[in-house]
């Protein structure tokens, strides 16, 4: 059972505007879609770029570094040159607060 | 004791030009507008065009690499990002403008489609300016026309597939590519369909400065086989050209696809080019490269092999004579269970050249029981040339196999005083021990490109003991 951590404000989150945490261990990327909140690793599994510097289209986050695709609801790579998931965490929000889960 | 031979480049022999024959020549420099006008020419659909101005974006955004060859010369706003060569693209040799199709003749390419290939596609400059298929294939539902052709004829098939494999994000040369692509090949062969003749398409660079984008896409459905045959020259000048290609190949399940290059650039061209492969399930990808000519090549054909029991090859060759560098080699992605990679790596430094060995393999945790077995092997013709190997291996899981094997060699004293006193003159015992030392590649072309690499090996060769 992970723990959930304290990561951001509601205030801080834009709509469709990824939002990096950094972390002690690996940043996280944050995202807010729809209403509903999503939470990845920041660093693409290819080559490492950080994907709060990419673009966001519907669900897919572009990594800015090689064009690598990946649903944000589920870490899947859904484009070349990615090829491996990256991880996804659960996210909640309580007040003005949101939270992630971490193990 | 003998003096040890060395290599001498004769003049190459690729290198007369034409003159300009373009109807449609865009000045130099890249801007906003070259990629709206390319576009705009084609008769592009919208999301054509906004892929392209994407893609220059991202060719702006990206800086150099700093590896690899020295491309500090190479000045972007130099080059011709488009040179219409003739006002329609022929069917029969008739209807190739006279200029260009005395070129091809030159470099014998009718002849050879006479002889023994499937169909035939003929770049010059920016354009195909002749095509043709043989009608049973075309009847089994074989697709070989130009890229440009089969966006206007095909969009659902092409726009499936295009940039998926390589997209423009990949590197700088995949974004300009993306952006000012022009011509190339598409290739689709249907399910079960056998493709036993090659396909073979030819690029030719005429014009000084000229930048060749060409593109190419080739899908083979399950359990089908195809081979693709590509050859490149240019003529002679003192300023730089480019020849930027992508190549994007998607070899589906038990389907097998060979992908041919022999590539004899002039001395004065850039050869930077993205290409990679996705084999599916049990399907089966080969790279056969030879790099013969350029000023300098940067060319790592890839196999993303994502299905179980995928098999993934590369074969190639690289000569570097004077001022050439050749930094070569392969990446092979092992995303399944029970994939296999082979990678051949054979290059020849002469006269000063470089060669580099540059690649890859990496096997995912996903990737047990996957097996490679690369073999790097490079022949020194005298002490002022370089080869340098770089190979990187990357492996996440415990249950995989790996073999790596690196030889660098001269031309032995033993084995040519051996042939030399079987009355073999020196030349021919160098000639014989090269020939020797590619044969491994040479053996793989088809008949005919076989006999016209050892050629090309021999010319190169001429005069070399001095």
């Amino acid at each position: 059972m992970g723990k959930w951590v304290r990561v951001a404000s509601v205030e801080e989150i834009l709509p469709r505007q990824p939002f990096l945490v950094a972390m002690e261990d690996d940043d996280i990327a944050l995202y807010w879609i729809n209403g509903e909140y999503f939470a990845t690793d920041d660093l693409c599994s290819h080559a490492e770029a950080s994907l709060v510097e990419g673009d966001l289209e519907g669900y897919t986050i572009h990594c800015p570094r090689h064009g690598g695709q990946f649903d944000v609801r589920t870490g899947e790579a859904r484009h070349f040159p990615a090829y491996a998931p990256i991880r996804t965490f659960p996210v909640k929000r309580e007040g003005r607060d949101i939270f992630i889960e971490i193990d | 004791m003998a003096s040890k031979p060395t290599m001498v480049n004769e003049e190459y022999q690729y290198g007369f030009n034409d003159g300009d024959v373009s109807v449609l020549k865009f000045a130099q420099g890249l801007r906003r507008e070259t990629v709206e006008e390319i576009s705009r020419i084609k008769k592009e659909p919208k999301w054509m065009l906004d892929f392209r101005l994407h893609s220059l974006d991202v060719f702006y955004k990206k800086s150099m690499q700093h590896w690899g060859a020295d491309l500090s010369q190479l000045d972007f706003e130099k080059i011709v990002y488009y040179v219409r060569p003739s006002e329609n693209q022929g069917r029969t040799w008739e209807d190739v403008p006279k200029a260009i199709k005395d070129t091809f003749e030159r470099l014998g390419i009718p002849e050879a489609e006479k002889k023994f290939l499937a169909g035939v596609s003929a770049q010059y400059e920016s354009e195909v300016v002749y095509h043709s298929i043989h009608k049973d294939l075309q009847d089994k539902g074989i697709i070989f026309t130009d890229t440009d052709s089969a966006l206007r004829e095909y969009p659902e098939l092409f726009r499936e597939y295009f940039g998926t494999v390589v997209p423009p994000e990949d590197n700088k040369f995949a974004a300009l590519n993306s952006a000012v692509w022009s011509g190339g090949s598409f290739v689709y062969i249907p399910k079960g369909v056998s493709c036993d003749i090659p396909l073979q398409a030819y690029f030719r660079i005429n014009s000084e400065n000229m930048g060749q984008f060409e593109r190419t896409l080739i899908i083979a459905e399950d359990n089908s086989f195809g081979h693709y045959v590509e050859g490149c020259t240019a003529p002679s000048y003192n300023s730089e050209s480019l020849h930027s290609a992508v190549v994007e190949i998607l070899v589906k399940e038990g389907a097998r696809m060979r992908y041919t290059t022999v590539q004899n650039w002039a001395s004065n061209v850039y050869n930077l080019v993205t290409k990679r492969a996705v084999a599916y399930k049990n399907a089966t990808m080969e790279w056969v490269d030879g790099n013969i000519g350029s000023k300098a090549t940067m060319k790592y054909p890839s196999v993303y092999l994502m299905g179980e029991g995928a098999r993934g090859s590369v074969l190639s060759i690289a000569v570097a004579g004077h001022n050439q560098h050749q930094d070569t080699g392969a990446k092979m992605v092992h995303m399944a269970p029970n994939t296999t990679s082979t990678i051949v790596s054979k290059s020849i430094s002469q006269h000063g050249g470089k060669t580099t060995y540059r690649g890859l393999v990496h096997f995912d945790k996903s990737a047990i029981g996957a097996k490679s077995n690369v073999k790097c092997d490079t022949l020194l013709m005298d002490n002022e040339s370089v080869n340098d190997t770089v190979p990187y291996t990357e492996v996440e899981t415990s249950q995989a196999e790996m073999e790596h094997e690196a030889t660098v060699t001269k031309v032995s004293e033993e084995q040519l005083f051996y042939l030399t006193a079987r009355g073999l003159t020196e030349e021919e015992a160098t000639r014989l021990i090269i020939l020797g030392f590619i044969e491994p590649f040479t053996r793989e072309l088809p008949m005919e490109f076989a006999v016209e690499m050892n050629r090309l090996i021999k010319f190169e060769m001429e005069g070399a003991i001095g």
